[in-house]
């Protein structure tokens, strides 16, 4: 797994799929993708990386403790769930706002779109704190 | 501030704060407690608050929208009654925390005692301030909670595992007995909530005619009696000794103890007046009071004699609250009431006696005790202003509330006429003369006497103030109450015994009243007591050989026959259910989705089973189709696991291409992505595992699999072709409701990403969370696995 072109490959797409995945995230709500997809493709190219560059030597500079990462995102989505009710609104009532913004244009801000992001971290951190203590154990 | 938003913060402020408190922990390190009794201190102003509002008259009521589909709210009560018991609860509570700041060692885990204190503290003030019945199981069940884990505090001490194991299973499963009563009588008036029932007669006299009433009545007694250790359920108390003093003190004596007594006091008004009322609740007060009082006499362990004398001070409560059938309420729930407070001080004062007492010398166990008089002076005049405030001597003030339970016992045999003119006084004197002889007992067995040299410390002295004062102001209190009794009658009393009868009351309470028959009661009980206490060793002595004789004639030898079978039983059950090995559990799955799916298929097997199927399918998808069935059998029937898997997850990315061509390209993306993901993490941990199926698999195992497998994909089969060709539509596709309300409820063109975030944002959460579970679930298993080789 660990030739030079792999490495070279991975260099090179790991940048490139990352913001991909934040596009993904952000262009759920009208477009294909969301917080799941754009989760899952951020562990995946993160996992790629682990296994070609190998576990260890990746830990040694860049560790984060993606158990915090889950638990963020858990926070995240259930305080937008909460966040309805202390606007007097039921649970879950999501919220739609429209802003013109100068370059920008018409951007279009959704309460639900908190909460994707609070998907998107609970799949990243799950799924590579399963892949690194699976991955870690020898 | 008004009451009604006090009652609530009241009541939600302990769990707030105790929810904060590990982190203030790490600020005021072992000062913890202090904060602790701050948080008390601020439910008992809070309470004070609605306290002031209810004794002018104004009983405070509220309610918050939880649960409006189905008739709940949030809501809030608060009158004298409750009041009463908010005020008990929360002041009892900062002596108890404040007690706590000496008892306490420092190298315990200060903060899990804190915290579960406070919890304790606020679902018992929620119990007694709900107003409807589903919030008050609620919060009941919470004390038990909180109960099991403080009786379990030291959890290395198989005692007080069992111990807190009991009070958990009688408790929390006498709440859903009560629970059970309280849906039969929402079946009966449709409301939950409480004051509605207490504030309409002629909802009350509609229960009262009502075929389901007498069951009613039990279940919901049965709920009371388990918590308040009434009857046969008394038996979780003594072992409940186990936890730390403070919590027996504020638990298991002042306060969580007392919420069956609160319960059969609040539900007073519904059920009271009747025959049943009184020989459910003043029979099985009677028996328990007679027969707690006697066993006290066996016990060595000092928070033991404490632990049974509660039982019994507490069915004296029940014995009054059930008299009010034959007689006019006013005497006998003032007097339930009136003992009920002064219980709660003179008990919590005993229990911190005792704690203090275990504190200095290492020891609970009485026989080993004697004498201490000299080296403990202060805790001495302590215990005697509290035993004998129990043992009802003047001019305490259990000795009012004791004549009080007297009057209104000779009031009752005369109302019943003969024989119980004489039997009813005659058991209330019994159960004064044994509550008598084992409060002297407390005081002669530790403070009097010679003092034992060899089971005891050298040095016994009296413990800092922070221990004293918490204890010597509740002693102040029993002094007080006895001798201004108006004090407490006017302010707490009256208010509160107005609440159970819903009826004014005024009420005169004196230290001297003559001599009246009561008195002469009185004096009988002194002069049987000093009889029987001359007695109480060999009547100690020939209990012990009784029940060595006769170990079957104990309730807890049936509760622990009961739950050794129930443990044996279901360690039978899943280790059966769970062997361990997957293919058990999937075969399992499977089997049961068969036997759900098999019988509407074959009903409805002319609707659903198409007599000829019209398939349709392009030139590419069939080459997918071809090279999944390639796949699928690979995965199978590969005899090594890497090839196995390499070819499960081709049949995967074949999906996902499948998906392509039905122009769902969320699904697709994802399909890849997770099929990636899986591939590398099975890769991973297969490293691990040997690398051929070792399983022999014999060919009546292979038959059988093969069976399940064809049955399971036929059935599937008919499944897919229902949903997807619509050959029978009983419903219709919920799709078009997604695609018509996408954009305008919820702003997204995106109907899959809005489904997932909005319209079922529910779901959603629920899914994530067992996602981080189960990477919560992926760590522990393979660290505790380290940790065992």
């Amino acid at each position: 797994m660990t030739t030079v072109i792999t490495k070279t490959v991975t260099k090179i797409c790991l940048p490139l799929v990352i913001l991909f995945s934040i596009s993904l995230l952000l262009a759920g709500h009208n477009n294909p993708g969301g917080g799941f997809i754009g989760g899952v493709m951020f562990a995946a190219v993160i996992a790629l990386t682990y296994v070609v560059f190998g576990l260890d030597h990746i830990k040694s500079f860049f560790n984060p403790d993606w158990g915090n990462w889950f638990a963020f995102g858990l926070l995240l989505a259930s305080l937008t769930a909460f966040a309805a009710l202390a606007f007097g609104h039921n649970f879950f009532r999501s919220a739609v706002e429209f802003l013109h913004l100068p370059f920008f244009g018409e951007v279009e801000l959704v309460s639900a779109g908190l909460f994707d992001i609070g998907v998107y971290f609970v799949v990243i951190g799950s799924l590579l704190f399963i892949f690194k203590n699976v991955g870690d154990d020898r | 501030m008004d009451s009604f938003t006090a009652l609530t913060l009241a009541v939600f402020l302990p769990f707030v704060l105790a929810g904060i408190l590990p982190v203030v922990e790490k600020v005021l390190k072992s000062r913890i407690g202090w904060y602790a009794s701050a948080v008390a201190l601020l439910s008992f102003v809070l309470v004070s608050q609605v306290a002031s509002s209810v004794i002018h008259g104004e009983n405070i009521q509220g309610s918050l929208s939880w649960l409006p589909s189905v008739g709940i709210d949030l809501s809030f009560y608060g009158d004298g009654l409750s009041v009463m018991f908010g005020l008990i609860v929360s002041g009892i509570g900062i002596i108890i925390m404040l007690y706590s700041n000496e008892y306490m060692s420092t190298r315990e885990d200060l903060p899990r005692y804190y915290q579960q204190l406070l919890f304790f503290m606020g679902s018992m003030l929620g119990v007694v301030f709900s107003a409807n019945t589903i919030q008050l199981f609620i919060f009941w069940e919470l004390t038990s909670i909180t109960s099991f884990m403080l009786i379990g505090y030291w959890r290395g001490r198989p005692l007080s595992v069992y111990g807190a194991t009991k009070s958990l299973l009688l408790t929390a499963s006498g709440g859903l007995f009560m629970l059970a009563g309280f849906l039969l009588l929402h079946a009966m008036t449709g409301t939950f909530d409480i004051p509605a029932i207490l504030q309409s007669e002629s909802t009350i006299e509609f229960i009262k005619g009502h075929e389901l009433f007498i069951i009613t009545l039990i279940l919901v007694f049965i709920g009371a009696a388990s918590k308040s250790a009434q009857g046969p359920f008394y038996i979780w108390l003594p072992n409940a000794m186990e936890a730390p003093t403070p919590v027996s003190a504020f638990l298991h004596s002042a306060t969580m103890v007392k919420a069956g007594i609160y319960l059969v006091a609040r539900i007073h008004p519904i059920f009271s007046g009747t025959e049943a009322w009184f020989l459910l609740v003043s029979g099985v007060g009677i028996i328990t009071m007679i027969a707690a009082g006697f066993m006290a006499f066996r016990q060595t362990d000092i928070k033991g004699i404490l632990a049974y004398s509660t039982i019994s001070q507490l069915a004296y409560l029940m014995t009054m609250y059930g008299y009010t059938t034959y007689q006019h309420p006013g005497i006998g729930v003032a007097a339930a009431t009136f003992h009920l407070l002064n219980h709660a001080t003179f008990k919590a004062c005993l229990f911190l006696v005792a704690g203090i007492v275990a504190h200095e010398t290492a020891t609970r166990d009485i026989t080993k005790m004697g004498g201490l008089r000299k080296e403990m002076p202060i805790t001495f005049v302590l215990a005697v202003i509290g035993a004998l405030a129990m043992a009802g001597i003047p001019p305490l003030n259990g000795f009012l509330s004791k004549e009080m339970f007297y009057e209104t016992s000779l009031e009752m045999g005369a109302e019943l006429g003969a024989p119980f003119t004489l039997i009813i006084p005659a058991l209330a004197v019994l159960g004064g003369v044994l509550t008598f002889a084992y409060s002297i007992k407390f005081i002669d067995g530790i403070f009097l006497g010679k003092r034992p040299s060899a089971s005891l410390p050298e040095h016994i002295h009296d413990p800092g103030w922070i221990m004293i004062l918490p204890t010597a102001f509740l002693a102040a209190l029993i002094i007080l109450f006895g001798l201004a009794p108006s004090i407490p009658v006017h302010n707490i009393i009256e208010p509160a015994a107005e609440a159970i009868i819903l009826e004014p009351l005024d009420l005169h309470v004196q230290l001297w009243h003559g001599f009246t028959p009561s008195l002469m009661m009185t004096i009988t009980t002194f002069l049987l007591g000093i009889l029987i206490y001359t007695r109480y060793d060999s009547i100690a002595a020939w209990q012990n050989r009784f029940n060595a004789k006769h170990p079957m004639i104990s309730i807890n030898y049936f509760y622990d026959a009961a739950v050794d079978n129930a443990k044996t039983v279901t360690f039978g059950f899943s280790s059966r259910m769970q062997p361990g090995t997957i293919k058990t559990y999937i075969t399992a799955l499977l089997v049961l989705m068969l036997v759900l799916f098999i019988i509407p298929i074959i009903l409805l097997a002319s609707d659903i089973i198409p007599s000829s199927l019209n398939f349709d399918i392009p030139l590419y998808e069939g080459i997918v189709f071809f090279f999944m069935i390639v796949a699928a059998l690979g995965a199978a029937l590969l005899p090594r696991y890497i090839p196995a898997i390499i070819s499960l997850s081709g049949l995967g990315y074949l999906v996902s291409l499948l998906f392509i061509y039905l122009q769902a390209p969320d699904l697709a993306l994802t399909q890849v992505l997770v099929e990636t993901l899986g591939t590398i993490i099975f890769l991973l941990a297969i490293v691990k595992i040997p690398q051929t199926f070792k399983e022999h698999i014999t060919p009546a195992l292979m038959t059988r699999d093969l069976l399940i497998a064809s049955a399971v994909a036929l059935t599937v089969f008919i499944m897919m072709i229902n949903a997807t060709q619509g050959i029978v539509p009983p419903f219709e596709s919920l799709s078009h409701y997604f695609i018509e309300k996408s954009l305008p409820l919820a702003g997204g063109h995106n109907i899959v990403n809005v489904i997932i975030v909005d319209f079922r944002g529910y779901d959603t959460l629920g899914e994530i969370s067992v996602l981080c579970l189960a990477a919560l679930g992926v760590y522990n298993l393979i660290h505790s696995r380290g940790e065992e080789e």
